[in-house]
């Protein structure tokens, strides 16, 4: 029995079918991507998962427990949602204390999570003070809390500088590691390629593909870097007349046919100061392009979107 | 449930929320005890057990318990709570009982600081002043109707969700109900807010004024069917609702 399997899972809200009829596993030791454009099912999915909306029909268990059966469910699971909310009135090791009484969590364990994603200095600063990024930090300290066997995170980067997204992964490989359970949701292409094992793509509230990255979206391997700096129009056109394809306009581009060393040689010679820079596959982004019937994810437009959107079928 | 009451009173403790409304409640309640205290004259023993009854806790437990339960609508922490207790109705219940204790801690609290501060200004003055056992009454009385309000708020949070609604919703209740009750009275005194947790105090003034309100064990009863009706409410709403 898998950690987290998903069995025919479908929500309707009124007259919008937001999952239909979904299935697939989680294994523990892999970090599972979770994959599809806005609006196509994937927070309506992880929320049916963690008993917060109620399937219209099918089932979502772990180990073939529904959420809200599970005892002390925080010691099992550990979730960081997109709208990760707290009181922000409440301090940092605050707010980790009441979870660890209400999980029944030795207290210890609040110091350990905060040394762990780097906010012990800040911890008994009031969360309304706390940026984006350590705001999601904390999410994760939640969720680690209860050292859980299965980790679910929904854009757990958004909010996250460059040096933040670099912990992440991290993160969610040293967690497989110790043979957990991860699945995460991502809107970017480039960061699931680097740290998931498997991936599951769904558009449209339908499974689209299922497998390791390279059985699902493999493909060539003709060279593409997404890369993001404080002069993107500038760095585009300075690409492009060095021959390479652009797309996007936003805070993200994706230079088609280059290698970060390429992209980071144009960009020192035109001195554009980057602030991030990885490498894709081509392959991967048309093979996403493809299997969610032309829905992109990976464009400048929705990289910067996604970050304070929610999911079309929240509205 | 243990760990659940224990998460929701730490939670009351860390926020200023708390501390704020003790305050504010315990700074009303003695401006009134002293004004009266110091200005009146001719106290008798039913005059200043009615005085320590005078205190604000009971709308300020309510808009706690209100802001307690509709607060995790308005900051959105309700999809946490709900993760780490997904048991809704265990998670509301454990609510409830939370700022009922709040509400007898506050009510100790108020009470006790206005007897005290009431009781050295009639002494100094030379007026009179009632004995241990009937302040021990009107406490005791005060501490019922505290915890049972800090309850009912809750149910009436769960119920509305919108922290701001609910707020002006009971300040308006508190109008209407005298007025329900002074034209009106035989509904009037079933009120929730205010007339029927009167009920519970009135006996305090002597037996010789019952007037129109309830008798302390019926008010005690409506009351916890008001909470019930508000909890039922509530928790259907709560267990039905998807948390998108």
């Amino acid at each position: 029995m898998a950690p987290v399997e998903i069995r025919n899972l479908s929500k309707r809200f009124g007259h919008v079918e937001a999952v239909k009829n979904l299935s697939f596993d989680i294994e523990a030791g892999r970090v599972t991507g979770f994959l599809g454009p806005n609006g196509a099912g994937k927070s309506t999915t992880l929320r049916a998962l963690l008993g917060l909306v109620r399937p219209t029909a099918g089932t979502a268990t772990f180990n073939g427990l529904r959420y809200e059966e599970l005892e002390r469910p925080s010691t099992r699971v550990g979730a960081v949602l997109e709208d990760a909310a707290f009181h922000p009135g409440r301090t940092a090791r605050n707010h980790l204390r009441v979870m660890a009484v209400t999980g029944e969590h030795p207290l210890e364990r609040v110091d350990a999570v905060l040394a762990e994603v780097g906010l012990t200095e800040a911890a008994n600063r009031r969360v309304k003070g706390y940026s984006m990024g350590m705001r999601q930090r904390l999410a994760i300290a939640s969720a680690l809390l209860g050292d859980p066997e299965v980790l679910i995170l929904d854009e757990p980067t958004n909010g996250l500088d460059p040096p933040g997204i670099a912990w992440m992964r991290e993160l969610l490989r040293e967690q497989a590691e110790r043979e957990r359970a991860v699945l995460v949701s991502s809107h970017l292409l480039a960061e699931v390629a680097q740290s998931v094992d498997d991936v599951v793509v769904i558009a449209q509230g339908e499974l689209r593909g299922q497998g390791t990255l390279e059985q699902v979206l493999g493909g060539d391997t003709e060279p593409a870097t997404e890369v993001r700096s404080q002069d993107n129009d500038r760095l585009a056109r300075a690409l492009q007349e060095h021959g390479h394809g652009v797309q996007g306009n936003g805070d993200v581009l994706l230079v088609l046919g280059a290698t970060p060393d390429q992209v980071g040689a144009v960009a020192e010679k035109e001195r554009v100061h980057l602030t991030g820079l990885a490498p894709q596959s081509r392959s991967l982004e048309q093979a996403f392009f493809a299997l969610t019937g032309g829905e992109t994810v990976t464009s400048a437009e929705t990289a910067t979107s996604a970050e304070t959107a929610t999911d079309g079928e929240k509205a | 449930m243990s760990a659940l009451l224990r998460a929701e009173l730490l939670k009351l403790r860390t926020t200023r929320t708390f501390v704020a409304l003790v305050a504010a409640a315990l700074l009303l309640s003695l401006l009134v005890v002293v004004l009266t205290a110091v200005l009146g004259d001719n106290f008798t023993e039913r005059g200043v057990k009615s005085l320590f009854t005078a205190d604000f806790t009971g709308l300020f437990i309510l808009l706690l318990g209100v802001m307690g339960m509709a607060g995790e609508w308005r900051h959105r922490t309700i999809t946490g709570t709900v993760l780490a207790a997904p048991d809704r109705l265990r998670l509301l219940a454990a609510k409830v009982l939370a700022y009922a204790a709040a509400g007898a801690l506050l009510s100790l609290i108020v009470t006790v600081t206005i007897m005290l501060v009431g009781t050295i200004i009639l002494s100094v003055r030379d007026q009179t002043t009632v004995g241990l056992l009937d302040l021990e009454d009107v406490l005791w009385r005060n501490l019922v109707v505290a915890a049972l309000l800090g309850a009912l708020g809750v149910g009436i949070g769960g119920l509305i969700r919108n922290q701001v609604v609910a707020i002006v919703g009971i300040l308006v209740l508190q109008f209407v109900e005298p007025t329900l009750f002074a034209l009106v009275p035989d509904v009037g005194r079933f009120a929730p807010t205010s007339t029927a947790p009167s009920g519970i105090i009135q006996l305090v003034i002597g037996d010789d004024d019952p007037g129109d309100l309830l008798t302390p064990g019926i008010a005690v009863v409506v009351m916890l069917g008001w909470i019930g009706l508000f909890f039922a409410a509530a928790g259907v709403r709560l267990r039905r609702f998807d948390l998108v």
